[in-house]
């Protein structure tokens, strides 16, 4: 810049990008808080408003090998997706032919819970258990050597990748996003017409399930599993990993197809047709996304400086007289990898919305690292993920 | 003056807990730390006002004498070297102009000066082995990790080893003892007690010298690293015997959180079954 | 209902440790601190004005995996924010919390690690006060499930918590404020207040403050509320401690 123009004598000033640098903090303030005078409005340095997210895309099947898979780019943090499946024949699995007595398992099932009502939302309760316990969804996520500065090739999966890889999984789950009917390979024996031994329980799973319901009174048996090994990298990391690579799982399973597989009793194995015609997608329950903020401190020393803290009450007070006068600290959306740096505390909220009614449901909301977040805050972050989730759904439906 | 008070971190330290203000500067021991009221959060207070908070868990002590405060913490707690601790340490290895000891087990070597006892040159320096005891000051701590600590066994303005018994420790034993009951100890035996349950709820140090007069009475070294060094060689004969049944008395006291009648009784029992006459 | 019950210090050797003992979700913590301590070969991954905060989760018989990662980032998280890692002799220091699950139920593969995260927190805590770490202040965590009718139940067993529709970590601080939310499973936000409202009320014992600003009063269904159990395991620990010295006045 300066060195453009010799003839002009060094000045004190330094160009944002140094400022950036040796005092960060400050020059997040500055953005944040402009003086009064100069009549700008509060903007984040990199230019976007305090609840504004990065732009995202999303593009499926770039992946010719796999089953499914999305490349998701949220700002510069970029994560790709692949979904390979492969079978597991229930042969292989040392406890099945103890445990797989799904009737009984049922029974205990309902027994346990009596108030729990059939709802239109009641499904197999199976499903979770199968899933979980035959692991029949592997989620990886690899931080791929030179994301980000500081990723040195031959390094163990650093802690970061460990947890996202745990919250990716936990989240499957407790979702439930991936119907294990759905996973299921079948046999159905040539049969002569039996009596159907849990007629009351089928009956009940009828709308759900109408594939099954088809074929009341027929002895079905599974013969394997399809296990899904979601594999993600982030082939770029600059900050909210954890977004990008959810939506890249999202998109990726949207994406997926599975072979019709069927059971040859004369060779004794699980085989598939190659037609792609007979393929068929995956049906997930719902749409979550996941949306995540940080907290950012106008006073950068108020963790260690030896001041009061304020007990909640008082927070609240300040909080409300804070509202016309000077600002303590912003909430900002889809915190890049150069504000991250500069925040302790982080909520992270998956919402998805109920079909029909509309009506938001909170998957997950986490909040750690801090105590400026309380309800109030809490209530407003919803409403802005649920604002998110239109965006996102959007995005994920045109790619 | 009320009951102890347990405070737990980021509780408020109550003023009437507080010495009575006199014109002396408040102390503050550890565990506790003075706070300000942030200014911009309550306009209607101009002037700043300050309380004190505790850190950590434990029990108020205020010493009107010294017009300071404290946090008495877990007496069990590892011994964290600060300056003008007195401490006992084993000389590990020396070196050209140190000798390397050890203060307790966990933490690295530290430094004392082969010049840094009374009336050492370089002449006369002190021939410490690998093993020997040697009863010094904490110099310094130095600053962040892989600092030294460095040791001395005189007073540095003085050239003279105070108070008395610094320097070289021969004979006698060394018992492991908890930090707190090492901090007791040297409350109990730096001040001669005239009160009924001794100083610090300590009666065993003046029991046993009652009891031990006859056997040529002992010496006894306090180290705040959790080690207490006895000896009796006025003893004769029942030296050895006599030096631990004392440290026996001190650790059993130590584990078992003994009050003074116990400490007595503990004491004659002791004696007792180590045959030694008093 | 059968209050946590909590050991300061069974362990000779370490700084500080607790025990931790949780009835209702049947599970059994050990923890221990070491602190400060010099943390070799991570020189340069020290923060030179602060101590670093170190936590290591072990399950009961399994080797520790992502699960324990991701509760260990969480718990790393609730102390860093707590621990005043600025005082004389902790900046470029470490402070070690180790973690390990004695008894009850062990967390599988994927599963939530939910029910274990505040018997997990506390037993931290009292470890660290246990080793005189200073803190800015403590807390008390609970974990709340919600039934599928709605009800919310109290620290649920793992059968409770596997039935359940959600489930809500909750930790305050012992000023109140909302330090830590882990929040699973379908649920909308009023639920989540009413959640909030019946945590900070087994939490703390107090009548809760909602979101809009009413006083809503809990009747004390809970029995003693967390932290004073907390406080009350410190101040026997105390007492037992410095019993001389309490005797003595």
């Amino acid at each position: 810049m300066a060195s453009a123009a010799p003839s002009v004598p060094p000045s004190l000033t330094l160009p944002p990008s140094q400022f950036a640098r040796l005092q960060p903090h400050a020059y997040l303030l500055a953005h944040l808080s402009p003086p009064a005078s100069s009549n700008q409005p509060s903007i984040r340095a990199n230019g976007r408003a305090t609840s504004q997210f990065r732009v995202t895309s999303a593009n499926t099947g770039s992946l010719t090998h796999t089953n499914g898979s999305a490349v998701v780019r949220v700002g510069d943090t970029t994560a790709v997706c692949g979904v390979r499946a492969e079978i597991l024949p229930t042969d292989d699995i040392a406890s099945w032919s103890v445990s797989h007595s799904s009737s009984s398992m049922n029974k205990r099932r309902k027994l346990t819970n009596p108030a729990q009502k059939p709802t239109q939302e009641e499904e197999d309760p199976e499903d979770e258990t199968h899933i979980q316990q035959l692991n029949l969804l592997v989620p990886n996520l690899s931080l791929s050597t030179g994301c980000a500065p500081g990723f040195i090739p031959g390094a163990p999966p650093s802690a970061l990748a460990q947890s996202l890889s745990h919250q990716i999984l936990n989240l499957l789950h407790s979702t439930r996003l991936v119907r294990a009917e759905d996973l299921r390979i079948w046999y159905q024996p040539p049969s002569l017409g039996q009596e159907d031994l849990e007629r009351h329980n089928e009956s009940e799973q009828m709308d759900v399930d109408a594939e099954r319901g088809e074929e009341v009174g027929k002895d079905k048996e599974i013969k394997a599993f399809w296990v899904l090994y979601i594999d993600i990298m982030i082939i770029s990391l600059a900050g909210n990993p954890f977004d990008a690579a959810w939506a890249a799982v999202l998109a990726a399973l949207r994406d997926t197809k599975l072979p019709r597989a069927w059971w040859d009793v004369d060779n004794e194995m699980v085989v598939c047709s190659d037609a792609v015609s007979e393929s068929r997608k995956l049906s997930l329950r719902g749409l979550p996304v996941a949306s995540s903020f940080c907290v950012f401190e106008a006073d950068a020393a108020a963790g260690w400086r030896a001041v009061i803290i304020p007990d909640a009450e008082e927070e609240r007070e300040i909080e409300e007289s804070a509202r016309k006068g000077i600002q303590r600290r912003w909430i900002l959306a889809d915190p890049d990898g150069y504000e991250e740096g500069l925040t302790q505390e982080r909520v992270c909220i998956v919402v998805d919305k109920e079909e029909g009614t509309g009506k938001t449901v909170i998957v997950k909301m986490e909040k750690n690292g801090g105590w400026a977040v309380d309800g109030k805050e809490l209530k407003a972050l919803v409403d802005i993920s649920a604002q998110r989730w239109g965006e996102v759904k959007h995005i994920l439906e045109q790619c | 003056m009320s009951s102890p008070l347990v405070l737990l971190p980021g509780d408020e330290v109550p003023s009437e807990y507080l010495p009575a203000t006199n014109s002396a500067p408040l102390r503050l021991g550890p565990g506790l730390r003075l706070l300000t009221q942030p200014p911009s959060s309550s306009p209607s207070s101009s002037s700043p006002s300050h309380v004190l908070t505790a850190t950590q868990a434990g029990i108020l002590s205020t010493d009107n004498k010294r017009n300071a405060v404290s946090i008495f913490s877990s007496p069990n707690r590892r011994y964290i070297p600060t300056p003008n601790d007195l401490v006992i340490a084993q000389v590990h290895h020396s070196s050209q102009d140190y000798f390397h000891c050890m203060i307790t087990p966990q933490t690295p070597h530290v430094v004392l000066g082969q010049l840094a006892f009374e009336g050492a040159t370089k002449k006369t320096r002190p021939m410490l082995k690998q093993g020997d005891l040697v009863y010094a000051r904490v110099l310094s701590v130095g600053l962040g990790a892989g600092a030294e600590i460095e040791l001395t066994c005189v007073n540095p303005a003085t050239g003279k080893a105070e108070p008395g018994g610094l320097g070289h420790l021969t004979g006698g034993m060394v018992f492991d003892i908890s930090t707190g009951m090492a901090a007791r100890l040297m409350r109990a035996s730096s001040s001669s007690s005239d009160q009924q349950d001794g100083v610090a709820g300590l009666v065993v140090l003046d029991e046993l010298g009652k009891k031990l007069e006859k056997a040529g009475g002992f010496e006894i070294a306090v180290g705040r690293n959790g080690k207490v060094w006895v000896d009796c060689s006025n003893g004769g004969d029942a030296a050895v015997k006599a030096t631990v049944a004392i440290g026996r008395c001190l650790t059993t006291i130590d584990e078992h959180d003994l009050g003074p009648a116990d400490q007595k009784k503990l004491v004659s029992r002791i004696l007792r079954e180590m045959k030694i006459d008093v | 209902m059968v209050g946590p019950a909590a050991t300061l210090t069974p362990l000779a050797r370490a700084d500080g440790s607790a025990s931790y003992q949780c009835p209702s979700t049947g599970s059994n913590i050990l923890g221990s601190v070491n602190a400060p301590v010099e943390l070799p070969g991570r020189r340069d991954a020290l923060k030179p004005e602060e101590a670093t905060v170190e936590v290591f989760v072990k399950p009961g018989t399994a080797p520790a995996g992502v699960g324990e990662r991701y509760v260990e980032g969480i718990i790393k998280g609730v102390l860093g924010r707590l621990i005043l890692g600025r005082e004389r002799g902790y900046p470029r220091r470490g402070v070690v919390v180790t973690l390990a699950t004695v008894g009850g139920d062990s967390v599988g593969r994927g599963d939530s690690y939910l029910t274990l995260l505040p018997a997990l927190l506390h037993t931290a805590l009292l470890a660290l006060l246990s080793a005189s770490v200073p803190l800015s202040m403590t807390f008390s965590a609970t974990v709340l499930a919600v039934s599928d009718s709605g009800e919310i139940i109290r620290e649920p067993s793992t059968e409770q918590a596997a039935a359940a529709k959600s489930l809500h970590v909750l930790a305050f601080s012992s000023k109140g404020h909302l330090l830590l939310n882990e929040s699973q499973g379908a649920f909308d936000f009023e639920t989540w207040e009413k959640v909030h409202q019946r945590a900070l009320a087994i939490c703390h014992g107090t009548s809760a403050i909602g979101s809009d600003g009413d006083v809503a009063m809990v009747e004390d269904v809970d029995g003693q509320p967390l932290e004073g159990t907390i406080r009350e395991t410190i101040e026997d620990q105390v007492h037992r401690d410095y019993a001389w010295k309490i005797d003595a006045v």
